[in-house]
């Protein structure tokens, strides 16, 4: 007979939280797909460092924030459905039904529901797996063969995860269940119910308070420098989030009771008083609706960026396939031929030198006009700071302390191997090879630098500035390269050779290893991702990179791995670990966004009841239907947007200001708010598609059975 | 009959709930005329049909045939929109169980009432402060409906309902869910207003006690008019003899009846 009943009332439940199944489904289904990860073995071989797979670890990380959630959300529907049904359970205990039973009826509902969800998300999983898996393994350059099989492992770890949510919840909810006696389970909803007022005066001065809180926040953001302060920092903006609900609605309120202008307008005041106290009653809820949306915004805005650095810089940056440095400037690179001919089909070398005259104009050039050192390296007076750029040049790590020239031929002929098109130039003449990304901010160099010609007589002429992507992280220089005519080259002498190959079908794994194996060990251990996460750390702060063996040029947020980059191989291997951010943070943002929408979604849907006795009210004092739909719709966005605008608020500065300083060190063709904008949408989209079933629901509950008269 | 002076007049009214096979007649051939300034009541067992009749009257709940005249208007005829508009500038309501808003105040709820109709500012308080004065409710205007008494809160709704001045006030059990003291004050108030403010006021009640107020009462029976009785100069006690002694006949509720 409980079962029966436990399982009626579930279906009953399934109609009424009908959202609340659907985003436990999306959850399971997440799960199911991102744990998945954990047990591809493919890709985790090909791209395993020092014995750990990222991707594991980063998707292991992003599944404990997930699980905290989730559990919350269970936690809260589980809470919010007791409510509600309260009279109903006490009327089980009227009826002599023993509180144990009573108790395990509810959380025997639960479990069927859980179930369900469970099961429809593993089979929707299953899609979604196959979805993430082709797109990774495509951005990875690897082939994927669709294989529709649900992997125990994977499924079992999901189960585990949802089990342990539920049952952190379910705990709660049984010693919720002890404490209550009929008369207090009956009489439940009715105490719900009463409004309470007082001091909402004195509580008005929350809202001006926690609005200032979030201004101080806009201005200090960019200065904050240690833990501590950023702690301190990020509780006082928890708070004013909070504050902020609870000051909203004293301030309506009091707005309401002084007969402000605005109420005599049509219906505001019955908008403004419904919102006012849904705010009220949810303020705490609201909060933390707003925090999971912050949140969902600032990943869904760094994963944005990181993608479009995947897309766009990262697939231009290695023009050649294979690309070898030797320091030593007799180099004929014949163990490297030896390598590469043994595994692969080359079309061509071309083997040449890069030049210096061992000075630093250049380099003292762009130290003092790059947006990225300017301040640094500037006296306050604009001149160069010369103790700090001798400092800097010889000590701190460049690629190379001098400037780096290349002559006319040599150039041509590389461009002609990358397809680009020869450039002439007179004997008179100068050309600057740039990275793209700093095309804009060298336009005036023109007029500062002296170049001599071949006779050392006349001053050579810049012709024009060359923006192509030409391999400048250390081996076409490191930014920049000046190109000369031939001539100038017999005044200087070589500085270090470089080797580039041209290839024909499959490059193997590995290959830049062995490469580098021969040249002595990388130069900088870029897949150590806590030193690397330690230098972006010291970037933030404004330390910039200390570490001697690290060589950025000006490239900062993701740097160069290996000494001899071999296209094929480098870019699936960054790609990787890209990919183990990217996807993550998508995973969280997702979850996140659904979760907190799922909760406005059945706030509202199940006060339905309730509204609708007040739209009937309304239709009494001669409300029309349309007009009472444009009530409903009002009445639930001023509700979804409330939180959504207040996080957009919130997260656009943070955003705002890495994703400026991502868009300056990696040269991604994007304006900097862009990001913001597309995480806005795409949080957005899914917003509409909950604030759409939540509005057909909630209008079909209102006007269910007509509009009649009780009684 | 005579037509002119007719407020509100009723014609051939039925109303049929069900499929074809299964057909309950809720209200069958009714037929009556209000005229304006009257307090008719409609009395009737549970499941009489007095209850649709209300709200077929209050342009809730659609006829199946007949017609419904307020003045020169057939609001049978009307639009769903045009039916809207029509109760918004004709029609007061009051329910048995207030159907006050409970995010309001008392105040408020009367407030949007007229803002929902498009008022001036000052002219809404100024109304509203004299309805709140008529009806004694002043003391408790900042109060929400659940901090007040039951009978407080049906004189709110009737201060809700009369706002606007409304050619018929419609008021559907009324002293439902009220106390013997609160019904006769709120009886009285119906009264007072029916006389000093010639409010037309049609009310639907089982209850001899709540129908004795009435100038004139319609008696209705498994869904059709059976008999009616007019007050004229009787006094109220009197009125209630005969209403019991109706009642009595038909075998109706005498428990409320005092």
């Amino acid at each position: 007979m409980l079962n029966k009943l436990a399982f009626r009332n579930m279906k009953r439940s399934a109609k009424d939280y009908l959202i609340y199944i659907l985003t436990m489904t999306v959850v399971t289904a997440l799960m199911y797909s991102f744990n998945s990860l954990f047990f591809q073995n493919e890709l985790a071989a090909s791209f395993m460092t020092n014995g750990v797979d990222v991707m594991t670890v980063m998707i292991g990380l992003a599944t404990v924030f997930i699980l905290l959630i989730t559990a919350w959300l269970i936690h809260y529907m589980i809470r919010f459905m007791l409510e509600k049904r309260s009279s109903e359970f006490g009327l089980y205990l009227l009826l002599g039904m023993k509180k144990k039973a009573v108790a395990r009826l509810y959380i025997r509902e639960n479990l069927l529901l859980g179930t369900a969800s469970f099961f429809l998300g593993i089979l929707l999983g299953v899609l979604l797996q196959q979805i993430l898996f082709s797109i990774l393994f495509s951005m990875v350059r690897m082939e994927y063969h669709l294989q529709i099989s649900l992997n125990p492992w994977t499924i079992l770890t999901t189960f585990l995860l949802y089990a342990a949510c539920y049952l952190l919840s379910l705990g709660r909810c049984r010693r919720k269940f002890k404490r209550m006696n009929i008369y207090s389970l009956m009489n439940a909803k009715r105490q719900n119910e009463e409004i309470r007022e007082k001091h909402e005066g004195g509580k008005r001065i929350l809202l001006p308070l926690s609005i200032a809180g979030i201004l101080m926040f806009w201005a200090v953001f960019e200065k904050l420098s240690n833990t501590l302060e950023i702690m301190l920092f990020l509780i006082g903006l928890v708070v004013s989030i909070y504050l902020f609900y609870a000051g909203l609605s004293a301030w309506i309120i009091c707005y309401v009771r002084k007969k402000g202008r605005g109420i005599y307008r049509g219906q505001n005041l019955f908008l403004l008083r419904q919102f006012a106290s849904k705010v009220r009653t949810m303020q705490f809820t609201m909060g933390t609706l707003t925090s999971l949306f912050t949140l969902a915004l600032l990943g869904a805005s760094i994963a944005l960026m990181f993608n479009d650095y995947e897309n766009t810089v990262l697939e231009d940056k290695y023009p050649f396939d294979v690309q070898i440095y030797s320091a030593d400037t007799e180099e004929d690179f014949a163990e490297e031929r030896a390598v590469l001919e043994a595994d692969t089909t080359v079309t061509g070398y071309y083997s040449y030198h890069i030049y210096t005259d061992e000075a630093d104009q250049v380099n003292t050039w762009m130290l003092t006009h790059l947006d990225a050192w300017r301040e640094r390296y500037c006296n306050a007076d604009g001149s160069p700071n010369r103790t700090d750029i001798e400092k800097m040049l010889r000590t701190e790590g460049v690629y190379y302390p001098y400037d780096t020239y290349m002559g006319l031929t040599d150039y041509n002929h590389l461009r002609q191997m990358i397809g680009l098109e020869e450039i002439q130039m007179s004997a008179e003449e100068y050309l600057v090879q740039i990275k793209p990304r700093l095309y804009s901010e060298i336009q005036e160099i023109g007029g500062d630098l002296q170049i001599a010609d071949g006779t050392g007589e006349r001053m050579l002429k810049l012709r024009e500035i060359v923006d192509d992507f030409f391999s400048q992280d250390g081996h076409n220089g490191a930014d920049y390269l000046i190109i000369v005519p031939d001539a100038v080259l017999e005044r200087m002498h070589p500085y270090y050779s470089e080797l580039v190959v041209q290839t024909k079908g499959e490059i193997p794994m590995g290959l830049e290893d062995r490469l580098d194996a021969l040249a002595g060990g990388s130069r900088y251990d870029l897949e150590n991702m806590d030193e690397f996460y330690d230098e972006l750390d010291e970037f933030m702060e404004g330390d910039y990179i200390t570490d001697p063996d690290l060589c950025a040029g000006s490239d900062m947020i993701v740097v160069n791995a290996s000494v001899n980059p071999v296209r094929e191989n480098l870019i699936p291997e960054v790609k990787y670990l890209l990919s183990s951010v990217i996807l993550p943070l998508f995973y969280m943002g997702l979850v996140f966004v659904c979760v907190a929408v799922t909760v406005l979604s059945v706030q509202q849907l199940s006060d339905s009841a309730k509204y609708k006795f007040r739209y009937d009210v309304l239709a009494k004092l001669g409300c029309g239907r349309s007009r009472i739909r444009l009530l409903i719709l009002q009445q639930l966005a001023a509700y979804y947007l409330c939180p959504a605008i207040l996080a957009i608020i919130i997260s656009g500065r943070m955003i705002l200001f890495v994703s400026r300083a991502f868009v300056t060190m990696t040269g991604v063709p994007a304006a900097a708010g862009s990001f913001f904008l597309r995480s806005i949408l795409l949080f957005f989209g899914i917003y509409l598609v909950y604030f759409v079933v939540t509005y057909a629901g909630f209008k079909r509950n209102v006007e269910e059975k007509g509009q009649r008269m009780t009684g | 009959m005579n037509h002119s002076p007719d407020y509100i007049r009723v014609c051939e009214v039925e109303k049929y709930y069900g499929t074809d096979a299964n057909v309950t007649k809720a209200v069958d051939r009714v037929s009556f005329c209000v005229e304006k300034g009257e307090f008719v009541g409609v009395m009737g067992a549970s499941g009489s049909g007095k209850s649709t009749l209300l709200n077929m009257l209050a342009t809730i709940d659609r006829v199946t045939a007949g017609h419904i005249y307020y003045e020169s208007v057939d609001i049978t005829e009307l639009s769903e929109d045009a039916l809207s508009e029509f109760r918004k500038k004709n029609l007061g309501f009051v329910f048995q169980d207030y159907n006050l808003l409970d995010t309001l105040t008392i105040e408020e709820n009367i407030i949007l009432a007229l803002t929902l109709q498009g008022g001036k500012r000052d002219a809404i308080q100024e109304s509203c402060r004299e309805i709140l004065k008529l009806l004694g409710i002043e003391e408790i205007r900042e109060k929400f409906p659940y901090q007040v008494s039951g009978g407080q809160k049906q004189r709110c709704a009737c201060a809700r309902a009369l706002i606007n001045h409304p050619r018929l006030l419609l008021a559907d059990e009324p002293t439902g869910a009220l106390d013997s003291k609160s019904a006769q004050t709120l009886l009285e108030t119906f009264t007072e207003l029916n006389q000093r403010m010639e409010a037309t006021i049609l009310m639907v009640t089982h209850d001899a006690f709540s129908a004795s107020y009435c100038g004139r009462i319609l008696f209705l029976k498994d869904g059709k008019l059976f008999h009616e009785l007019v007050r004229g100069d009787k006094s109220r006690r009197v009125f209630l003899q005969e209403i019991l002694d109706v009642l009595s006949l038909t075998g109706g509720e005498l428990t409320d009846a005092e």
